[in-house]
């Protein structure tokens, strides 16, 4: 496959955007780490913060994470965890940017993370948005949006800057020119073959909520234009669709598996996926409305009904032409691991064929989850 | 055109040659060759091979193909190319069983169902994160039982009152076995509830992906009467065994290209 420069400049943006941070708090700026999809970036830019994600995809920090918590929860949660409180006794590094915020913003999604961040108010300023769990009914909708008046106004504290409506509208349209940008790169994966990896892809996904927004304009940008360059090889692979957990920026496990023995991931529906992207934010609307609207629609099996999501995956499977889909979980991700079952049928009235693979960060079954890829391909193929 | 199928599993290497020329249906089977695969996949692999080809009595050069299964497959380095053990599975289990539409495996390392159609895998699952319901399973508990592995069947058959073992997890079980013997339980009654436990768990799996019927049961574990009586019992009805069931994956192979 063909070797993009955009790709290359982003793995090597790290230290580039650590030095950016380092500098703006210098300069007064308040930078907020984030963990979920439902906190909206939108308000935190127009406070005149920045953000990174806490998400963690990393292995070795876990080991950290279980002095505190149990050993059977999320690898995301303990990965994050492990990374945060880590305070550096150990051989184990953590990232620079799990030290280099000002206030965590959580939100109360599954049961790991709820109880994770009681625990971490410990360690970091925590700020914690609540969450409908029945996201359909009107009362959510008017209680979503007073937990966001309330978390507009805990980021002018913090920032000591009104956020105003103009600059709300200003950040919706810049968020919404990424999420456009978005759209216009899926619409490349949806040729036959396809000129772009879902590894290369899963880089951008993943540093979207790592970079400024500035800086994921401009990659994508670019990515945009090389991919549109692109003949692609002719030989046709099995399109396979991923759905299920986030995965983490240091997580590649499975994509890596699945492009390393035949197949091509033209599509995720994570939150490293379509679920940063699909709807937009209204604009020239009440802006804070807008957003309590959009945000509150995101497909996470945390919330109750969440059919919306597998009408997406059924949308997607036929959009993208798709051969197979790879429910992916993490372990001990109960949410996800649930609702495989829903899906599952419908993918199979469908007849849509579909891989389960839940795992965790460690390497020890590569070779299991291999043989399962395998089998899954050949009869694709 | 004659092929070799080897399937280098965990424990024995299995090898077959066929020959596709043969008309008669049921006799393209040549030969078959199997022996321990020790610490190294490669030369137990060449071993198979090599023995393979000596019982057919032929020579390396009249080989057109050699495909590769099982948990070394990608180490075979003079196999033209690997196949998963499911996908093996499948289509050596067709050729003996031509209205085959579900497998069970149990092997040494994991268990896998798989449901076939025409001969290819329609679906899948396998477990292979713990021990439980795998061949590991019965080793262990068979051991805490003092009786060998291959009369753990035989054994079961005769119990009178087969003991509950709760746990699903190899190492709790198999201090349940001691506790259940200090207890004073008769062998036959332990042996027949590690049985059950292991069918239970099996037939979860094949429920999950709808094995109905025309269910065939191959991997080394098959050969124990007392597994297959209690899977049958688990499941209600009966199970095809074929003659060497621990075979179907590296036959699978060897027809890998023969439709
Ligand atoms: S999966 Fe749900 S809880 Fe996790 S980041 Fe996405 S929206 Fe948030
Ligand atoms: S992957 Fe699942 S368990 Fe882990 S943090 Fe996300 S929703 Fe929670």
């Amino acid at each position: 496959m063909h070797c993009f420069k955009t790709i290359e400049d982003i793995k090597s943006s790290y230290t580039r955007r650590i030095r950016q941070i380092a500098d703006e708090r210098i300069a007064g700026k308040k930078v907020v780490g984030t963990f979920c999809l439902f906190v909206p970036d939108e308000i935190i830019f127009a406070a005149g913060a920045d953000r990174v994600i806490l998400c963690g995809g990393k292995n070795d920090t876990i080991a950290i994470a279980e002095q505190y918590l149990p050993r059977n929860i999320c690898p995301l949660v303990k990965s994050s965890f492990g990374s945060i409180v880590n305070d550096g006794s150990s051989e184990i590094r953590s990232c620079s940017h799990f030290s280099m915020v000002d206030m965590v913003v959580a939100e109360n999604t599954c049961d790991s993370k709820k109880k994770m961040y009681e625990l971490l108010e410990e360690y970091v300023p925590t700020y914690v948005i609540d969450l409908p769990q029945r996201p359909d009914s009107p009362e959510a909708l008017q209680y979503f949006l007073q937990e966001l008046e309330k978390f507009k106004s805990a980021m002018e504290k913090l920032t000591g800057n009104k956020v105003t409506s103009e600059r709300l509208q200003q950040e919706i349209r810049s968020s919404n020119e990424i999420r456009q940008l978005f759209h216009k790169l899926y619409e490349l994966r949806k040729k036959d073959p396809v000129p772009i990896t879902g590894l290369d892809v899963l880089k951008i996904l993943q540093k979207q909520y790592f970079l400024s927004p500035h800086a994921v304009k401009e990659y994508l940008n670019t990515l945009i234009t090389e991919a549109e360059q692109i003949i692609p090889d002719g030989k046709h692979k099995p399109r396979i669709m991923i759905t299920g957990c986030p995965m983490s920026g240091g997580n590649t496990k499975v994509p890596d598996i699945i492009e390393s023995r035949g197949g091509i991931i033209v599509a995720e529906e994570s939150c490293t996926g379509t679920r940063s992207f699909l709807d937009l934010v209204e604009e020239n609307k009440d802006p804070m409305l807008a957003l309590a609207r959009r945000y509150i629609r995101i497909p996470c099996s945390c919330m109750s009904p969440n059919d919306r999501r597998t009408d997406i995956i059924l949308d997607l499977a036929n959009d993208f032409n798709v051969d197979g889909v790879v429910y992916y979980t993490l372990q001990f991700c109960h949410g996800y691991n649930i609702e495989k079952n829903k899906v599952q049928q419908a993918l199979k009235k469908a007849g849509i064929p579909m891989l389960f693979i839940e795992t965790d960060y460690s390497e020890s079954d590569i070779e299991q989850i291999g043989l399962r890829v395998d089998a899954f391909m050949e009869m694709l193929s | 055109m004659i092929s070799v199928g080897i399937d280098a599993g965990s424990a024995t290497t299995k090898a077959v040659l066929v020959d596709s020329k043969v008309m008669v249906v049921s006799k393209n089977i040549i030969a078959c060759a199997i022996c321990p695969t020790g610490f190294d996949f490669i030369a137990a692999a060449q071993k198979a091979y090599e023995d393979v080809i000596e019982k057919a009595g032929i020579e390396k050069k009249d080989v057109d193909n050699v495909y590769s299964t099982g948990y070394g497959r990608n180490s075979i380095e003079f196999a033209d190319k690997a196949i998963s053990e499911i996908t093996a599975h499948a289509r050596g289990v067709y050729y003996l069983y031509p209205d085959v539409k579900g497998i069970i495996d149990i092997g040494g390392q994991d268990s896998k169902v798989i449901s076939v159609n025409n001969g290819k895998v329609s679906d899948f699952l396998m477990n292979d994160k713990c021990a439980a319901g795998t061949g590991k399973f019965l080793e262990y508990t068979a051991r805490a039982l003092e009786v060998p592995i291959d009369e753990l069947g035989s054994l079961a058959l005769a119990a009178t009152k087969p003991a509950n073992i709760t746990s699903m997890c190899t190492v709790f079980a198999e201090s349940e076995v001691i506790s259940l013997r200090t207890r004073g339980l008769a062998k036959e009654d332990i042996a027949a509830g590690l049985i059950e436990s292991i069918a239970r768990r099996v037939a979860v799996m094949s429920r999950q992906i709808g094995l109905k019927e025309n269910i065939a049961f191959v991997g080394g574990v098959a050969k124990n009467d007392g597994i297959r009586k209690a899977l049958e019992k688990e499941l209600k009805l009966s199970l095809f065994v074929p003659q060497k069931p621990q075979m179907t994956g590296a036959l699978g192979a060897a027809l890998h290209d023969i439709r």
